[in-house]
């Protein structure tokens, strides 16, 4: 999945550092009713996995584990299809 | 205050990371958990800035004097660690749960500049010699707390805050309580099915052990193994099961550590926390929202076959429920005095 880089009216939760980046959703973690913590219900959440050094370069090892909500995702470049590559033009 | 028996209590072995962790936690407590609340409270019309100075007053016509400084550096930084945990304990009555009207903690945190700079209050830097330091802190510790005494006062006198429940809360904080990180994980290391419990349904599964589950969103735990360390973070606040847990220690909540866990999680546990890992040994940072509040479910120590589930306990520390450390050496722990344990761990 790819990280929206702007999502007006979204949940502030999502950290700068991810916006804009591509990851693999590595759970679902759905719904969470958290009314102590906030008074709407938030879209579905899911952990997305990033390599540290994908988001911040550099020779840091490392995977980041941020839990994303659904409005903030949207599917990432499709994969090329299996098979041989079309020929350059 | 303190009722500690100075002769008893074993020396600090490094004072100014003692004054460091004070500095550091007064001045988050202020800026993000008491003054954005007053703030709060005052734009909903609950508690106004007149009721606190009213509320004030009436309470400074009845205060006793300050009792006497101690005597020595060490005892001073000592009953300043006692202050503070007074001055947490007391902002942790601000509560949506406790106070009548207070939105949820989400609008604290838009309100406290959780997502937006310019809403932040600003923090007091600290400079000079230790003793220094110290008489800063002795000087600000009761003024913050005459604000916090003054709001509660005030909130009181609005009838806002719900007696019966902070009867229902002091009577849960007596029974004993600040092992319950420690209780789950030595249940987990000994009972591997409990364990499986812990992981597939977080929060529920603590109630086996008698440990009040909390409602801050849902539990997640990640267990360490011998190809992963996890480590815990929460970037845009500091989210984490406190309710559950209990708080977390001060650098949890600092820049330094929010920022540099993320983009080179090795290096920083190694330089902050002196926690060197296997090369080949994976790093997780698991970035939390408030829906799941993480902790890390730590490797039991080798060498510990032999011990009970409470011994087993006392090798939790609040910094490997974290991941920033492994559970303590069972050798380690017999040569700590049981009070620096206590004070230090738990």
């Amino acid at each position: 999945m790819r990280v929206k880089r702007d999502n007006p009216g979204g949940t502030p939760r999502t950290p700068r550092y991810a916006r804009g980046q591509e990851g693999v959703v590595v759970a679902a973690r759905g719904v969470t009713e958290n009314p102590l913590d906030h008074a709407g219900v938030y879209p579905p959440l899911y952990t997305v996995a990033f390599p540290v050094r994908q988001v911040f370069g550099g020779d840091a090892d490392g995977t980041l584990c941020v839990d994303l909500h659904e409005d903030w995702l949207e599917p990432a470049a499709p994969e090329p299809p299996p098979g041989p590559r079309p020929e350059a033009t | 205050m303190s009722d500690h028996d100075h002769g008893r209590v074993p020396h600090l072995r490094d004072p100014e990371a003692h004054v460091r962790a004070v500095e550091e936690d007064l001045e988050y407590y202020r800026t993000k958990r008491l003054e954005p609340r007053v703030f709060q409270m005052a734009r909903r019309g609950l508690v106004t800035l007149y009721d606190i100075l009213e509320a004030h007053a009436r309470l400074a016509a009845t205060a006793a004097p300050p009792p006497p400084p101690p005597p020595d550096l060490e005892a001073r930084i000592r009953a300043l660690e006692d202050a503070l945990d007074e001055y947490v304990r007391g902002i942790g009555l601000l509560t949506p749960e406790l106070v009548r009207g207070l939105g949820p903690i989400e609008e604290m945190r838009k309100e406290r500049g959780d997502y937006d700079e310019f809403f932040r209050i600003a923090k007091k830097p600290h400079a000079g010699s230790l003793e220094a330091r110290v008489a800063a802190l002795e000087r600000d510790l009761p003024a913050y707390r005459a604000l916090l005494d003054a709001v509660l006062a005030a909130v009181r006198a609005r009838g806002l805050l719900d007696e019966a429940e902070l009867a229902r809360r002091r009577a849960a904080a007596a029974r004993p309580g600040p092992w319950n990180g420690a209780r789950i994980v030595a249940r987990a290391w000994v009972d591997p099915e409990f364990k499986a419990r812990l992981i597939a349904r977080g929060r529920e599964a603590v109630r086996e052990l008698d440990i009040p589950p909390g409602r801050l969103g849902r539990l997640g735990v990640v267990e360490n193994t011998a190809e992963v360390h996890n480590v815990v973070v929460c970037t845009l606040c500091s989210c984490y099961p406190y309710d559950l847990l209990g708080d977390t220690p001060w650098w949890y909540k600092h820049e330094s550590y929010r920022q540099r866990i993320v983009a080179e999680p090795r290096r920083t546990l190694e330089e902050m926390f002196g926690l060197r890992l296997p090369p080949a040994m994976e790093v997780r940072v698991w970035d939390s929202t408030s829906d799941v509040r993480y902790m890390v479910l730590p490797r039991r120590p080798p060498g510990t076959e032999g011990l009970s589930e409470a011994e087993l306990a006392r090798l939790v520390t609040p910094e490997s429920l974290i991941g920033t450390a492994e559970p303590l050496d069972p050798a380690a722990l017999a040569t700590r005095a049981p009070d620096e344990v206590r004070r230090v761990y738990l």
